[in-house]
């Protein structure tokens, strides 16, 4: 056992004299977090412009923007039509509101009327936060001028001036809109609700996948150094080499992971101690199960570029069903498939000890699935070995 | 032979169907250097793996200081130092830490390493560039760093492929000088060399190989003897008579 420690002392030392590994590893990692800090550094939820083309110009036309200027986080901005479709067209914009002409006039006299969202693909997150605004804000209009004729139709006759009904219905409407009949209280029992919280989770998560494609090589590097031949006629067993180079694995992937950790707290103040220390421990066991995972690619891969695609198909299948770039819907195939992933499982255990306050007792599942995962992927990785390598 | 170290017995390997190593059998004895030559591709590397306990024999028998290579590796592997005919070295570290490292992995303590590390390079001549990164060393200097570490943890039988392969005389002779001295310390040794000269000097016996098998085997003397005067013939003349003159690969 003592071996595989000095082994895996060598490996990190290896590690820390190869410029490229380091840079990819602890360098990228703190670029990573600079964007994201540039991305969310100060923003707090939803924030985002709405580009509204009003072709009608009429009056619930412009209510209608000024409902949606009203919403906190959105930041309206008008644009002339042939803008609008340009920048869509450029990919410059995702999604854009627009109001068609005659909009008012419809609306007034049939009681309906259309909006039109133009959209690229499915308007990306931000589009499909805006767009059910949007709709809400169109409904509660659709409510309120149900309400003024109501209110008109039922008064027809009394003589009451109909300014004066209007009057009285607006001001209504504004007292109960102030004082609505549900309300919703946010209440947080734990962790902030900034958007961040949702981010950090799966890009740590994609790192520990990022560090499995150096530990996918470390078989075939040493291969190829005609080292490993050399360490198999000392006393040094198949067990004590793997076990070596799982215990690297680890220590690399856990630095990695502690710098993004430290960042996130120092910067975000994303946590207290003690969910910083959970974090930690919970990173660790997802490490000690990616780490296995990377050996038992590193038993199959017979040469450098094997090991590179292995690793990097691999590294990315996960990622993406682990839905670290976006949310994977329930029920869908992916969804299913994202049941595969050990990232998946990594990434919502994380969100929630980050973004929910859990506890590591919370997702005790996540844990029992890493710890299989890790041994199953050791003894794996032994029998491959032996296997492939035709020796012992 | 009681005292025999090395027995190989009916050696066989095929890689894909073709016969690498073909029913070799030899002996070595205790103190023996025991050379083993051959024309390129002859299977004396395969034949020092399956000794080694790198490689598996697909049958055939090879026991080394009483026990066997396939049975019992982890036995042999206490008793063995291997200089493998390509460089095994960590580029990215220091002619030192490659001894020391490979020094732990042969059951020395710390200190053991670092002492035994430190006498070998100075065997090697390499003293002054102990801490120097080995990627940066010349060829014949990553030879000898490759020899030297097959004597870390003082192996009572040392494998020896072609250590003196592709370096200039200068090199070649500072490790031909310490083989000597180990021989005279009765060191066991394994040697494959394509120096006639240096065999003939070295070894008590040697053998050489061709397709997989072993077509002589005797002293130098002996094998000079069989082709005409000793004292004129070389080990090379002997050799290009056993082995023929056509291209190996
Ligand atoms: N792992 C392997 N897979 C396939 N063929 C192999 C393998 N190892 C050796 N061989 C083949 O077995 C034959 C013997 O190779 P070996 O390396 O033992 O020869 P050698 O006597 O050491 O030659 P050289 O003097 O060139 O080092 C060669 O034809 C080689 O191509
Ligand atoms: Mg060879």
């Amino acid at each position: 056992m003592k071996r595989a420690l000095i082994l895996a002392l060598n490996e990190v030392r290896l590690y820390l004299r190869d410029k490229g590994d380091l840079a990819f590893t602890l360098l990228l990692p703190i670029v990573t977090f600079a964007l994201m800090y540039g991305a969310f550094g100060g923003a707090s939820r939803f924030n985002a412009t709405a580009y509204v083309v009003d072709e009608d110009g009429g009056m619930y036309a412009r209510s209608l923007v000024e409902g949606l200027g009203r919403v906190e986080g959105v930041k309206v901005s008008m644009l002339s039509t042939e803008k609008a479709l340009a920048r869509l067209q450029d990919a410059d914009l995702n999604f854009v509101l627009f109001i068609p002409a005659g909009f008012s006039e419809r609306l007034a006299s049939e009681g309906r009327a259309e909006l039109v969202f133009r959209q690229r693909g499915n308007g990306g997150q931000t589009g499909q936060v805006l767009g059910s605004i949007i709709r809400g804000i169109a409904r509660d209009m659709e409510r309120d001028i149900g309400i003024y004729q109501k209110v008109r139709s039922n008064l027809a006759g009394t003589g009451i001036a109909v300014e004066t009904i209007d009057v009285v219905v607006t001001r209504l409407l504004e007292e109960e809109r102030g004082n609505p009949s549900v309300r919703v209280k946010e209440e947080l029992t734990g962790g902030t609700g900034e958007l961040v919280n949702q981010y950090v989770p799966s890009i740590l998560t994609m790192y520990v996948l990022f560090a499995l494609m150096v530990g996918a090589r470390a078989i075939v590097e040493e291969r190829r150094k005609g080292t490993l031949e050399r360490l198999l006629t000392t006393r040094l067993s198949v067990g004590e080499l793997f076990f070596g180079k799982y215990i690297a694995g680890i220590g690399r992937g856990f630095v990695q992971t502690f710098i993004l950790l430290a960042l996130s707290y120092a910067v975000f103040r994303m946590f207290t101690p003690a969910s910083f220390l959970q974090s930690l421990c919970f990173v660790f066991v997802y490490i000690a199960a990616v780490s296995a995972l990377s050996l038992v690619l590193a038993s199959v891969s017979r040469t450098e570029d094997a090991a590179n695609w292995i690793g990097i198909v691999f590294t990315m299948a996960t990622v993406i069903l682990g839905g670290t770039f976006f949310e994977v819907s329930e029920g869908s195939l992916l969804h299913t498939l994202g049941r595969f992933s050990i990232n998946t499982y990594a990434n919502e255990a994380l969100k929630k000890i980050i973004a929910e306050g859990a506890s590591l007792g919370d997702v005790v599942p996540s844990l029992l699935i890493f710890v299989g995962v890790a041994v199953v992927g050791l003894i794996l990785s032994r029998l491959i070995f032996r296997a492939v390598s035709g020796a012992r | 032979m009681a005292d025999d170290f090395v027995i190989v017995r009916d050696l066989h390997r095929s890689f894909n169907g073709f016969k690498a190593v073909d029913g070799v059998s030899f002996t070595i004895a205790r103190g023996e250097i025991f050379g083993l030559l051959g024309p390129n591709g002859a299977g004396k590397t395969t034949t020092i793996r399956i000794l080694a306990t790198v490689l598996r024999p697909d049958s055939g028998e090879v026991i080394i200081g009483g026990h066997s290579a396939t049975k019992d590796p982890q036995a042999v592997r206490r008793i063995i130092g291997v200089c493998p005919q390509e460089l095994a070295l960590y580029e990215d570290l220091s002619a030192l830490e490659n001894l020391v490292f490979f020094g732990r992995m042969v059951g020395l303590s710390g200190g053991e390493a670092k002492e035994q590390a430190m006498a070998n390079l100075r065997l090697m001549g390499l003293e002054e560039r102990a801490k120097g990164k080995v990627a940066k060393f010349s060829g014949g200097m990553k030879r000898r760093i490759n020899f030297a570490i097959a004597l870390m943890g003082h192996p009572e039988l040392l494998f020896l492929d072609e250590p003196t392969v592709g370096i200039d005389p200068q090199s070649r002779n500072h490790i031909y000088e310490n083989i000597v001295a180990l021989k005279e310390k009765g060191m066991t040794v394994l040697y494959t060399t394509h120096y006639m000269e240096e065999a003939d000097r070295l070894c008590r016996r040697v053998a050489v190989m061709d397709g997989g098998r072993i077509i002589a085997m005797d002293t130098p003397y002996g094998l000079k003897s069989r082709i005409g005067d000793p004292a004129k013939v070389t080990l090379e003349d002997v050799f290009l008579h056993l082995t023929g003159r056509s291209l190996r690969d």
